[in-house]
């Protein structure tokens, strides 16, 4: 069962194990190819109800189009990157400082601080929906960027501090105590030692938090109203009760809203998978 | 004139009394080795000193300037670590010239004083690489490097070596003490390693438990270590330690009875506190003991031999006394070490006879301190 | 002011750095949690003034057979969530060889994790619509007809919860390969020595090894089934007729839809109370944990 490696005289075993594991992938992607079956039919297949034919026409760029023109999806894609991409360079600010307080910093109440960033970051968005959406309002930033951001923010900063925090606390000691003998003041060492050697941490915490703010959903229903300001989720849903019938597009769309998650992945999948382990595995 | 001073320091952590009323003083240009047990308040001491542990209560002085309350990079002292401690994305230039940089120096100050130091450890063509491209020796240079950077009042090293192979210790172990010779600098080191302490040190403090045991060059504590705990720590193989009673004193003669030995008459300087019947510790050194018979031997006893240890130049044997049973031995058995200073051609299971001469033993009174007449070895070798 | 600021560099600087993330968080997420609370002892709309009202809204909840409703969909996604550890350490068992191609193949097991909840939704839509989606397919090949699981209100949840499942094994699945990258090879190494194989390997060598990481794992897996709140707006709104509801998306529907802010709070408040439960379990574990790895 457990690791017994395949042997690498044997091809045949080893062809089988990599068809094996190919058919249980297929399986386990199925949902998603539906998704880009559709995405590449013409309305009229989909009007037929062919779901399942290949298509007979391929129409993804086509759909694609249609989504741009017809819809307000690039909009909504705008108004995401809009709010996305301040909060995770926020969050990457205020962890770094908070996490290296926590980490290196042994002050009265350290842990219970870091018991509340680590147990407020499991907290469901329900429970604090109410008062959060009631200040936003009262401050007359309700329905803007800015109360996305703030919260994102905010909320992204308790496991991003966790994160830091482990990452810092596991470099060995003495750098920092080499440091301190040589005269390096915190902000100094934080910014000679500790950001250039966490460099590999805040990549893997970006794509992480980007991924987390760029594919909410309940907040951007709760603290949203217009199209102007709706992130892409939310702007996805809409679409969905709109286009009813048009699949085709709708199916674009979907596809559309997980091409920077799934891009960023791809592109930074070391760091994701490091990031997204280590950060939960260490804490 | 004292360089670094060490005024009534104590440390306490939460209850725990790490270190007890510390007082040292040490002259410019010294080498001072700090040894002892882990947990004996060796480190934190040293760590003291630096500034990166704050003390609970004393004063630190460096070059006539009260320290205590400053910041470690203000102290004036420099500090090689364990593990090096290096900065794993700078490169080796960078690492050195580090703490100048924090002091806003100019650059082109900064590339000299690394240069000068490169060119002394003979690195300067590492200068351009990272740690971990060089090797553990090479890392070692590079951390004594920094410390040289920034011409410390005071050098302080932490068990610097213990991270290398056994070759590459005695390299850097001559190394430091030519650079000792070749700087001048007061240095402070702390090792748990004795032979490094022996063959360092100018002057050796002994730690145990937060307090200073005893201080001194190496073979003044070597020959006249002023308690048990002192004579057991420096020397390898360890003393030899046997229970031993005080039968009689007369005219600063002790006569001591040993359990499956005959009696013994050992010279005491300080009879204070010592009464008949008094549990002492006898101790004799492992090359101490001769085997056969020795002229006016003041100790001797039969024995079998257990091991043999052949070290080519000499040669190790346990020996198994039996009722005289050796406390707390090299072995972790009762049998006695014995070091000959030649290849000699013993065997397993051999009877032999094992003697001393009285001016090569010690005697330590029930609360450990050394009773027997101090200098009297030094003065018969 | 130099010579002040070195000499209390040391407290300042780093009260200086906490302070900004320590500050918001503190506000919109702890102190918020803990003002919902407050707010569930008074009748309001969100809009007018509050008016008290005791422990009304509580009475009022305790009596509301919807609550039930939801309280029991919430135990029904915590116990089907607990298949995604196992089914996450299979998958990962499964992929985890050295073959050409591998690393490939891995990643894109990882695909259902990264994508956004609303997108898992939309995707399982379709595959539910019982005239063109997957699973009609599937009845039609066999000649039946498939059911409308999203307008049955006996088996919408649990069609909901398998949905939810898609990505929550994906990230299982990565959090047990992370696991068994990090195995000592010494162990597995005296294991084979001594003979286990199979099984035995895995049971008696392999899982003590992975004990942390399938803490998490179920650690992540049950705050997942407890936020769960996406996948029903999207999917179903919480119907037919609120029987898919779970205590957040109540208290969602409650708040937003019926302007009932007070109830909602205490909805809310209901949910907090299960999640300190939960929470002090896991930070107690959490240090028990890293004592045992020191």
């Amino acid at each position: 069962m457990f690791p017994r490696p395949l042997p690498e005289e044997k091809p045949l075993q080893r062809g089988l194990y990599v068809g094996f594991v190919a058919l249980i992938l297929i399986l386990w992607l199925l949902p998603l190819f539906a998704v880009m079956l559709t995405a590449s039919k013409t309305a009229d297949e989909i009007m037929a109800g062919q779901y399942w034919t290949w298509p007979k026409h391929f129409n993804l760029i086509e759909n694609f189009q249609a989504v741009f023109a017809q819809t307000n999806m690039w909009g909504y894609f705008i108004n995401s990157l809009i709010i996305t991409l301040p909060s995770v360079l926020l969050v990457l600010v205020f962890s770094t400082l908070t996490g290296y307080v926590l980490a290196r910093y042994n002050f009265k109440g350290n842990a219970l601080v870091f018991a509340l960033f680590v147990g407020g970051n499991f907290l469901p968005a329900q429970i604090m929906m109410i008062p959060v959406r009631d200040l936003m309002v009262s401050v007359g930033l309700y329905d803007t960027y800015l109360a996305l951001i703030i919260f994102h923010v905010a909320f992204q900063t308790g496991f991003a501090t966790l994160f830091m925090r482990n990452f810092i606390a596991a470099l060995p000691d003495e750098l920092f105590q080499a440091a301190r003998a040589e005269g390096a003041s915190p902000w100094q060492t934080l910014r000679h030692v500790v950001i250039p050697l966490m460099r590999p941490a805040l990549a893997a915490l970006a794509i992480l938090t980007f991924t987390f703010v760029w594919n909410d959903y309940f907040w951007a229903i709760v603290l949203t109203q217009s199209d102007a300001v709706k992130p892409v989720t939310a702007g996805l849903n809409n679409l969905r009760g709109e286009w009813t019938s048009a699949w085709n597009i709708v199916a674009a769309a979907t596809l559309f809203v997980a091409v920077p998650p799934v891009t960023m992945f791809f592109l930074m999948q070391k760091h994701f998978i490091a990031g997204l382990t280590m950060g939960a595995v260490k804490g | 004139m004292s360089h670094v001073r060490l005024i009534d320091i104590d440390k306490y952590y939460g209850s725990y009394h790490a270190l007890k009323s510390v007082n040292l003083t040490v002259d410019k240009g010294e080498f001072i080795v700090m040894v002892g047990p882990s947990g004996c308040g060796k480190s934190t001491t040293l760590k003291s000193i630096a500034g990166l542990e704050a003390i609970s209560s004393g004063e630190i002085w460096i070059n006539g300037r009260n320290v205590t309350r400053e910041e470690p990079g203000d102290r004036g002292i420099a500090m090689v670590f364990q593990s090096y401690a290096l900065y794993p994305h700078m490169t080796v230039a960078e690492n050195m010239g580090f703490g100048l940089k924090m002091a806003k120096r100019p650059q082109a100050e900064i590339d000299v004083a690394v240069k000068r130091a490169a060119e002394i450890l003979r690195i300067t063509d590492q200068l351009d690489k990272r740690p971990k491209e060089l090797s553990g020796g090479q890392r070692q240079r590079v951390a004594i490097g920094r410390a040289i950077t920034r011409s410390p009042e005071v050098f302080l090293f932490d068990e610097p070596l213990s991270n290398l192979d056994a070759a590459l210790r005695t390299q850097m172990r001559v190394e430091l003490t030519t650079l000792h010779q070749q700087l001048g600098s007061t240095m402070i080191y702390v090792t748990h390693d004795q032979v490094e302490a022996m063959t360092m040190a100018s002057r050796i403090v002994v730690f145990n438990k937060g307090v200073i045991e005893q201080q001194g060059a190496p073979l003044e504590l070597y020959h006249n270590p002023v308690n048990q705990f002192v004579a057991g720590f420096l020397g390898a193989p360890r003393i030899n330690f046997v229970a031993a009673t005080l039968v009689n004193l007369r005219d600063g003669v002790a006569e001591v009875a040993l359990e499956g030995a005959s009696t013994v008459h050992v010279p005491v300087a300080d009879t204070a506190g010592l009464t008949n019947g008094a549990k002492l510790t006898l101790g004799v050194r492992p090359e101490a003991l001769k085997i056969g018979d020795v002229p006016d031997a003041a100790l001797s006893f039969d024995a079998q031999v257990r091991l043999v240890e052949q070290l080519g130049r000499e040669t190790v044997l346990y020996v198994d006394a039996g009722p005289l049973a050796a406390i707390g031995s090299e072995s972790g058995t009762h049998n006695f070490t014995v070091q000959l200073g030649t290849a000699a051609p013993y065997a397993a299971g051999q009877s032999i006879k094992v003697s001393a001469r009285a001016a090569d033993l010690y005697l330590f009174a029930p609360d450990g301190k050394a009773v027997n007449r101090p200098k009297l070895i030094a003065a018969s070798l | 002011m130099s010579e002040l600021w070195k000499r209390h560099r040391n407290w300042l600087a780093p009260l200086l750095f906490i302070a900004p993330g320590a500050l918001l968080f503190g506000t919109i997420i702890i102190a918020s949690s803990f003002e919902s609370v407050w707010i569930s002892f008074f009748d309001w709309d969100g809009v007018g003034p509050k008016t008290w009202a005791g422990l009304a809204n509580y009475r009022e909840l305790f009596a509301d057979p919807q609550f039930y409703v939801s309280l029991k969909n919430n135990v029904i996604w915590l116990v089907m969530f607990m298949a995604a550890p196992p089914l996450g350490l299979a998958l990962a068992l499964l992929v985890n060889q050295q073959v050409a191609g591998m690393r490939f193949l891995k990643s894109l097991f990882f695909i259902p994790l990264v994508l956004a909840t609303v997108t898992v939704g939309v995707v399982f839509g379709w595959v539910y619509d019982p005239n063109y989606g997957l699973l009609a397919l599937i009845f039609n090949l066999f000649g039946a007809t498939a059911p409308a699981l999203l307008a049955d209100e006996h088996a919408v949840t649990f069609a909901v919860v398998v949905a939810a499942l898609w990505p929550q094994i994906a990230f299982c699945m990565v959090l047990f390969l992370a696991g068994l990258n990090n195995l000592s090879p010494d162990i597995i190494g005296a294991g084979r020595v001594d003979g286990a194989r199979g099984w035995n390997m895995l049971w008696h060598v392999v899982l003590p090894q992975l004990r942390q990481v399938g803490f998490i794992a179920l650690a992540v897996t049950v705050v997942g089934a407890l936020r769960s709140f996406d996948m029903i707006a999207v999917m179903t709104s919480g119907g037919p007729f609120g029987s898919s509801e779970v205590l957040a998306y109540q208290m969602y529907e409650q708040s937003i839809f019926s302007y009932r802010f007070g109830y909602g709070a205490a909805i809310a408040t209901v949910l907090f109370a299960i999640m300190i439960v939960f929470i002090t379990w896991y930070l107690r574990m959490m240090v028990r944990l890293e004592k045992e790895t020191r």
